[in-house]
């Protein structure tokens, strides 16, 4: 179990965490999604000792994270960081001989991580001389290639192209499979929504909606229903109970109802005008989930 | 919560213990550097700089030490005594025998030979010189007289008891070694002091291309900033010592091959002083470049901050050079003690055999303090300044920070 408990963190003046916790259980993939400046970074630097909070801690199994937890961390960080001159094979196995790995299985591993990324043919090249794309391929191979216990990851997936997002998502569900907890951090949320099992949304230095997608979504405020009836006059649901019309366009209507409001009626009074094509329960997207979420702490705060 | 998952690779993962981190970081060095085509082209630069000095050296010392006389009717008695005149006179006689008048007054129009002797032993003996030429006309002069005092003498069957030997007493008996070991030290200076600078440079460059580069964060994820800091020094400076040492291989066997020297025990100690004090001086100065070269985090910047430690290391340079020459000068005795200098002063007052073994032994006190409190500090700068990758940091800024 990873614990994020209570951190703070403050720059001078600016607050930057105010108490951020959640919990990332093994095997679990965690989607840390937040606007810019909301403190993800942050947080995750303090997770590997790169920040200090000034107040929580980060425990791994029930103890607080020190150094010995930390070779066992594979991270990645926002900036990315590689030896420019060095080549990638030769890069990859120091990373992991500073992991732990003895002189023959850091290079094995380096060997196998390379290959699996698609770098194969580039080992014997400086990183300097390789495309962001595949600059970016062997950060992540300096992150895998210790076998991690745990997996923190900072944007990996910013710079990708859809097939290095490919591999790379499997890479990390196989790593999922494994037991191991993977947070990372992304702006592509409809990555978060199809990869992770839990989301944390972070807004001003708290978290503020975290769980599975469809925790989140049943937390959301109001439920919506889309109805498309072709030959529905406009206004036709404006008069039933406990509903709202959210928007209405040539037959295509949003309504959203109160708890406990009646979505049969509704069917009802929508075949009533006609031909119904399409009456489903909406689904909000985790953009929504997250606007919904950072809009809220807005007014709060306000 | 999930089932364990076996793969092969976990067993073999064990923390490193922070003596390894350090000899892995210390081994990148090496290996990294030792590829760098403008390591290499410095290195054999130098080499070939000190080659060129040695050859420079023997090229001195043999030419015009060495005197040809051509000889026509002498025998070798008259060879004798000139090669004897020549020791009395401090140079080396090479006597050519010639035929006749004609081919010796060739060879000396061709200065095949400095002059030529013509019947020696007879009633007028001639010498031909290619101009008016006191040493070679003194020499051969000194020789005729023995020559013609050794045959009255032996004609009129007087045997001479040996002169007496002069019994001669220096009051510096080592004063001319002295020179020779003061020239040794003053050149193993200029190397040091080339080393200490392009070391010094290696490391703050290293220091700096991991913050630009961010690697650092990578790398603190796994080690501590001092073991980093430390792997980086100490293979740097394996690197340098050995750079040393090959020149000073190279150095010492090329002069003792070539003649240069006559001391070669005096050589070889000086040598080792030198390398001494480069272990002094670069640790010294590696924490210096290291701990300024971590508070900016751009190569473009490095030199605003390297550069007043480069000129304590100038500073130290033109002092020792003014000690070879008079290393008695009060300016030599001070800066001798003084930390960050004493390693490219000292080296030079003790070859010139005025520095009192107490004197040597307080300076290297007082260098190896001086380096206790640098790593500390530096040290301390370094961690502080190292996870800030954007702009510049203070000295005092760095120094407060620990983590933050």
């Amino acid at each position: 179990m990873l614990e994020f408990d209570g951190l703070y963190k403050a720059y001078g003046s600016n607050q930057v965490l105010e108490g951020v916790g959640f919990t990332v259980a093994p095997g679990q993939m965690f989607g840390f999604c937040g606007s810019n400046g909301a403190g993800k970074t942050t947080t995750m630097r303090i997770a590997m000792g790169l920040a200090r909070a000034d107040a929580g801690e980060v425990r791994w199994n029930g103890r607080p994270v020190d150094e010995t937890v930390r070779r066992r961390i594979g991270y990645m960080p926002e900036e990315r960081g590689l030896y420019p001159k060095m080549k990638v094979g030769e890069q990859l196995t120091y990373f992991a001989r500073l992991h732990g790995l003895d002189a023959g299985a850091a290079a094995r591993a380096a060997s196998m991580w390379a290959e699996r990324l698609g770098l194969g043919a580039r080992r014997g090249d400086r990183v300097e001389k390789l495309s962001l794309g595949n600059q970016q391929r062997v950060q992540l191979a300096a992150a895998l290639v210790s076998e991690p216990d745990v997996l923190i990851l900072d944007e990996p997936f910013s710079g990708l192209d859809p097939v290095g997002v490919d591999s790379l998502a499997e890479a990390l569900l196989e790593q999922c499979r494994r037991g191991v907890p993977v947070v990372f951090s992304s702006h592509q949320l409809d990555l978060v929504e199809r990869l992770c099992d839990a989301v944390g949304i972070l807004a001003r230095g708290r978290i503020v909606a975290s769980g599975t997608v469809t925790e989140l979504r049943s937390g959301a405020t109001g439920r919506q229903l889309r109805v498309v009836a072709p030959d529905a006059p406009a206004g036709w649901a404006g008069a039933l109970p406990g509903v709202r019309v959210i928007s209405e366009q040539r037959g295509d209507t949003v309504l959203e109802l109160v708890a406990g409001a009646d979505d049969q009626q509704v069917l009802a009074a929508a075949l009533a005008t006609g031909r119904v094509a399409h009456f489903a329960w909406r689904e909000p997207t985790l953009v929504e989930l997250f606007r919904g979420a950072v809009t809220e702490t807005r007014e709060v705060a306000a | 919560m999930s089932a364990p998952v076996q793969t092969p690779a976990r067993e073999t993962v064990r923390p490193q213990s922070p003596a390894t981190l350090v000899r892995l970081v210390a081994g990148r060095e090496i290996s990294t550097r030792i590829r760098d085509k403008s390591f290499l082209v410095g290195s054999a630069v130098l080499i070939v700089l000190i080659l060129g000095m040695l050859v420079f050296q023997v090229a001195i010392n043999s030419g015009g030490d060495t005197t040809r006389i051509g000889v026509v009717g002498g025998d070798a008695a008259t060879a004798q005594a000139l090669r004897a005149q020549g020791d009395a006179l401090d140079t080396r006689v090479t006597v050519v025998g010639f035929d006749d008048e004609a081919a010796a007054r060739s060879a000396v129009e061709e200065q095949d030979v400095d002059g030529a002797l013509l019947s020696p032993t007879g009633v007028q003996p001639e010498l031909l010189v290619p101009s008016a030429d006191a040493a070679v006309e003194s020499l051969v002069r000194g020789a005729v007289q023995g020559l013609a005092v050794a045959g009255q003498l032996d004609a009129a069957g007087v045997q001479l008891e040996p002169p007496p030997e002069v019994d001669v007493v220096s009051l510096d008996p080592h004063a001319e070694d002295r020179v020779e070991a003061t020239v040794v030290a003053l050149i193993g200076v200029v190397v040091l002091y080339s080393l200490l600078i392009l070391f010094g440079q290696f490391v703050a460059q290293g220091v700096v291309e991991e913050k630009s580069s961010r690697v650092v964060e990578l790398l603190l994820a796994t080690m501590r900033p001092w073991q980093l800091l430390a792997g980086k020094i100490i293979g740097l400076g394996l690197l340098g010592l050995a750079q040393m040492l090959v020149i000073a291989v190279i150095g010492v066997v090329g002069a003792l091959a070539a003649g240069v020297v006559d001391l070669p025990g005096q050589l070889i100690g000086t040598v080792l002083t030198v390398l001494a004090w480069f272990v002094l001086g670069y640790a010294f100065y590696a924490s210096v470049f290291a701990a300024a070269a971590s508070l900016v985090s751009r190569q473009e910047d490095l030199g605003s901050v390297i550069t007043p430690v480069s000129l304590l290391l100038v500073v130290g340079f033109v002092v020792s050079i003014q000690a070879a020459q008079d290393p008695t000068s009060t300016l030599a005795t001070v800066t001798s003690f003084v930390p960050g200098l004493s390693p490219l002063v000292m080296p030079v007052r003790m070859a010139a055999g005025e520095a009192a073994w107490w004197e040597v032994a307080t300076a290297v006190v007082l260098m190896l303090g001086a380096i206790a409190v640098i790593v500390r500090i530096g040290g301390r700068v370094y961690s502080g300044a190292l996870l800030r990758t954007s702009g510049k940091v203070t000295f005092r800024e760095a120094l407060r920070a620990e983590r933050s």
